[in-house]
């Protein structure tokens, strides 16, 4: 514990208590997040409502939980979907290399034209606002990204002595690429999908909050804020909590990779 | 005139520096050698105020009279190029690679001096033939990346004298050039010395470098100077048994061949490597790797000796003879 | 280098033709018909006919496709389906608007992001380089519009001093500057966090390196040595980065816009969306992606101006 990097720690502490909250509302939450009852709109926090009630007398502390569990879908959702084909994509570039390389690469370009926010806009006035379009949105992004890194990466390993000698022996590209490749590479992949974790968060939040996301019902942090901000006036602490989260939330899944890429940056590890 | 009394410098409880004792006067050329982690660059840096921030200093520097112990930055960068200025080992990265060199060059000129533009390119021009810098109109407005090495360390000794420095220290001006050019550098370096009247020392680990160059030399040994003198006395009648190791671990020095038995003979190294510094016996620092192994040696550190003017080492050898 | 200059040029221009591609599938090949968006589930199969003529939806797709981009090329959008002008004319009278606050974001951001970035790098490993590290952490973390909210609770619900949000329109100089201010901050605040990191680590890099040694042995002040000599050369990997924050500052602004109804192109894009306005949303995500990858085209170039040896190899 004493050698790990203090954004490490703490970044593991934030992620445990955000995913573990979120973990926590598939059985449980103080109360159901959908249930309304306006006669207790805008309650103060109490034994009964630990943060207060919404505008709607929903629980607070039910839909923020709610909330984390739907974020946390969509990221990992996100990054394991972008992800593996960004890698796929950028493992092959880096076997083949040629045209191929130079294909994937000029695709990626074309991704990192598109903002998250600009293909969710294009996805939404097609196909109407929807979780799902968010989901894909922020899915096709992480792919030129994934590709980019792997791609860096796995180019670095091909020049390694004991690749060579692998091809020298006969085997195939696709063999490397698993055995010698990837298990070389996924320090470097692992530390770009923790952090493209927390962006997922943050566009995830954004897209809610622009009506492109999560649809009422279901609960997302992003939402609440943009309902909160309607009523800045009469219930300002509405417009803080779900804030709080997202910070949590990002702050966390960054400095968990901030950290994992000190731990695992060669140069670092070297000197230790 | 620069004097050092004593300098030494800690980091933490190691001393990297012990008791250095040094006196440079205009026209000296003196070189230091040393292997790598024997404090001759530490030295140079302290004479430049440039010392790192961890390294705690102690003992006396006084340059011009001015004693430095409560010099401030702003002091240092006054006498930084004015009175004092180096030349580094490595020439590839030691020039901003944005900037051409003939305003690098000028720069120093520009803020220390107060000359004009046309002065200060006027200077620089003449510095750079001074240097040995062919074409130097046109050099002048060239980038780094587009010299060579060689040009580089030249375009560099052209800084360091912009401001017509008292002192010039070259650290291993030669180890990242080819054989060649680092003979071409070395005999600019003190035909500079010389023709400006200007102090030299030359760092380096080439002790046919140093022959050439310098009139004294200092041996320099995991932070202390082990032995002093004029250059040729040292070289060919070394007293101290790291000078003598030194001087024959040189390849030309070895004599090459075979010997009685048909063996073929090996170049003699001295046994052992420099010690961390915080690894270092108590005592002689060289104990342990030297040949001669008296009682005193893990004990007690030798006191420098002064067996003539200007030469001495640092040796229980020495003190054993004079008791006799 | 009249070469290097061709290439790039080219790959720019067929970046751009491919994201047009790209917009115009997604917009037309995967809908449904937009007649029946525009006309509603109760029309008529003649008008539905009708005004699939008058839409050219009958024409095949690749003609579609290239009249489009013809027309584009002239400034012609085609017709907005809810407000009923030229879509052109909707762009016009909102780009003024985008373009201020992104300039102004663009340009805070930037000189609070160097500044704060090479300082840092002055005071690496004491408390000036901590603070500025988690500020910046803290910075990436929290969303814009969350902040835009806060500095609106603070500033404008609370004390008053600014507006809330919208915009009044320019003949008052004074009140359209101060609707600006909190939009401009909350955008240039997120940016600078991404950018002020990147600026201190270039800074660090380049401060390891020889030449900054030499500058500092030429007698020149810590002060000069670093805007003069660490400054320039950290620049070059920071106008990467620049170029890539063009896309996160096309997000920004539009996110912005929404958060505090400011009547630019972001807001045009929503509206168009609720009004199921398909030819302006195509037109405005087309001109927000060309503005991404227009960006970094210049950056591209930018890169080989400023650094020497790019220059040479060019």
């Amino acid at each position: 514990m004493r050698g790990l990097p203090a954004n490490f720690l703490l970044g593991a502490v934030l992620v445990s208590v955000v995913v573990g909250i979120a973990a926590l509302s598939l059985i449980w939450t103080p109360h159901d997040p959908q249930t309304m009852s306006i006669s207790t709109k805008f309650a103060p926090p109490s034994m009964e409502h630990w943060l207060g009630t919404d505008q709607l007398g929903r629980d607070v502390v039910a839909q923020l939980m709610a909330a984390a569990r739907n974020s946390m879908t969509v990221a990992l959702v996100a990054v394991l979907l972008g992800g593996s084909i960004g890698v796929a994509l950028g493992l092959l570039a880096s076997a083949l290399g040629g045209w191929v390389e130079d294909g994937v690469m000029r695709l990626a370009d074309l991704g990192f034209a598109f903002p998250a926010l600009l293909f969710a806009i294009m996805l939404a006035a097609v196909f109407g606002p929807s979780l799902t379009n968010a989901v894909m949105a922020i899915s096709f992004i992480n792919i030129p990204i994934f590709a980019r890194v792997t791609r860096a990466s796995a180019n670095q390993i091909w020049t390694r002595d004991y690749v060579a000698a692998a091809r020298a022996a006969g085997r195939g590209r696709f063999a490397i690429s698993r055995d010698h490749i990837l298990p070389n590479i996924a320090a470097a992949i692992i530390v770009q999908a923790t952090i493209e974790f927390a962006v997922a968060i943050l566009a995830e939040a954004a897209l809610s909050y622009l009506g492109l996301g999560a649809q009422p019902p279901a609960s997302s942090w992003g939402r609440m804020l943009s309902e909160a901000q309607t009523l800045m006036y009469f219930a300002p602490q509405l417009a803080i909590y779900p804030g709080l989260c997202i910070v949590t939330a990002v702050l966390g899944f960054g400095l968990l990779g901030d950290g994992l890429r000190d731990i695992t940056d060669p140069r670092l590890v070297r000197a230790r | 005139m620069i004097e050092l009394t004593n300098l030494s410098a800690h980091f933490g409880e190691a001393a990297a520096l012990r008791d250095a004792n040094l006196v440079i006067e205009r026209g000296d050329r003196l070189g230091i050698v040393g292997e790598s982690g024997s404090g001759k660059t530490l030295l140079a840096l302290c004479l430049m105020g440039m010392a790192p921030d961890s390294a705690r200093l102690t003992g006396r520097l006084s340059i011009d009279g001015q004693d430095m112990a409560s010099a401030t930055e702003r002091d240092w960068q006054r006498l930084r190029s004015r009175r004092v200025a180096m030349v580094f080992q490595e020439p590839m990265a030691a020039l901003n690679p944005l900037r051409r060199v003939g305003d690098t060059v000028m720069e120093p000129m520009l803020l220390h001096d107060g000359l004009t533009r046309r002065a200060a390119r006027a200077r620089a021009l003449s510095l750079f033939e001074e240097v040995g810098i062919p074409d130097p109109d046109q050099r002048l407005r060239q980038f780094p990346h587009e010299m060579s090495g060689g040009q580089r360390q030249r375009v560099l000794i052209a800084l360091a004298l912009a401001c017509n420095p008292m002192l010039l220290i070259a650290d291993e001006p030669t180890t990242a050039l080819d054989a060649n050019v680092a003979l071409r550098i070395t005999d600019l370096l003190q035909r500079l010395a010389q023709e400006r009247e200007m102090a030299l020392i030359f760092i380096s680990h080439d002790l046919a470098a140093v022959a050439r160059a310098t009139q004294d030399i200092v041996v320099m040994y995991a932070g202390d100077m082990v032995e002093r003198g004029p250059t040729a006395e040292v070289l060919s009648a070394p007293v101290h048994p790291y000078t003598k190791g030194l001087l024959g671990a040189r390849p030309d020095a070895a004599v090459a061949g075979r010997d009685a038995n048909g063996k073929r003979r090996r170049l003699p190294t001295i046994p052992g490597s420099v010690p961390p510094l915080h690894g270092l016996p108590e005592g002689c620092r060289f104990a342990g790797r030297c040949p001669v192994e008296l009682p005193q040696c893990a004990t007690q550190r030798p006191v420098f000796t002064q067996t003539d003017v200007g030469r001495g080492a640092a040796c229980h050898l020495l003190t054993e003879a004079h008791h006799d | 280098m009249a070469y290097f200059l061709f290439r790039r040029t080219l790959g720019f221009v067929l970046t751009l033709l491919a994201v047009s591609l790209v917009v115009f599938a997604v917009m037309n090949v995967l809908p449904g018909d937009p007649a029946l968006t525009i006309l509603g589930m109760d029309a008529s199969d003649d008008a539905l006919a009708a005004l699939r003529d008058q839409l050219g939806l009958n024409e095949p797709i690749v003609a579609r496709y290239l009249s489009w981009v013809w027309n584009a090329l002239q400034g012609d959008f085609g017709l907005s389906h809810s407000f009923r002008v030229p879509v052109a004319e909707l762009i016009a009278e909102r780009l003024p608007m985008t373009i201020s606050l992104a300039v102004a974001g663009m340009l805070v951001t930037l000189v609070l992001a160097l500044s704060l970035g090479i300082t840092a790098a002055a005071q690496h490993r004491r408390a000036g380089d901590w603070g500025v590290m988690f500020l910046s952490q803290l910075g990436i973390a929290v969303p814009a519009f969350w902040l835009s909210i806060l500095l609106v609770m603070l500033f404008a619900v609370k004390l008053r001093w600014l507006p809330p949000g919208g915009f009044a329109g320019w003949s008052d100089p004074v009140a359209a500057i101060r609707s600006l201010i909190l939009p401009t901050v909350a955008l240039a605040l997120v940016q600078s966090a991404v950018l002020a990191r990147v600026t201190r680590s270039s800074a660090l890099e380049v401060m390891r390196q020889d030449f900054v040694r030499t500058a500092r042995a030429s007698g020149l002040s810590r002060r000069r040595v670093l805007w003069r000599h660490v400054l320039p050369n950290a620049l070059v990997p920071i106008v990467t980065i620049v170029g890539m924050q063009f896309a996160a500052l096309v997000t920004g602004t539009i996110v912005i816009e929404n958060v505090f109804y400011l009547p630019g192109l972001g807001r045009l894009i929503f509206q168009s969306i609720a009004n199921r306005d398909l030819p302006t949303v195509q037109a405005l995500v087309m001109l927000f992606a060309a503005i991404v990858v227009t960006a970094n085209f210049v950056v591209d170039l930018l890169y080989v101006v400023i650094d020497p040896r790019l220059k040479a190899r060019a």
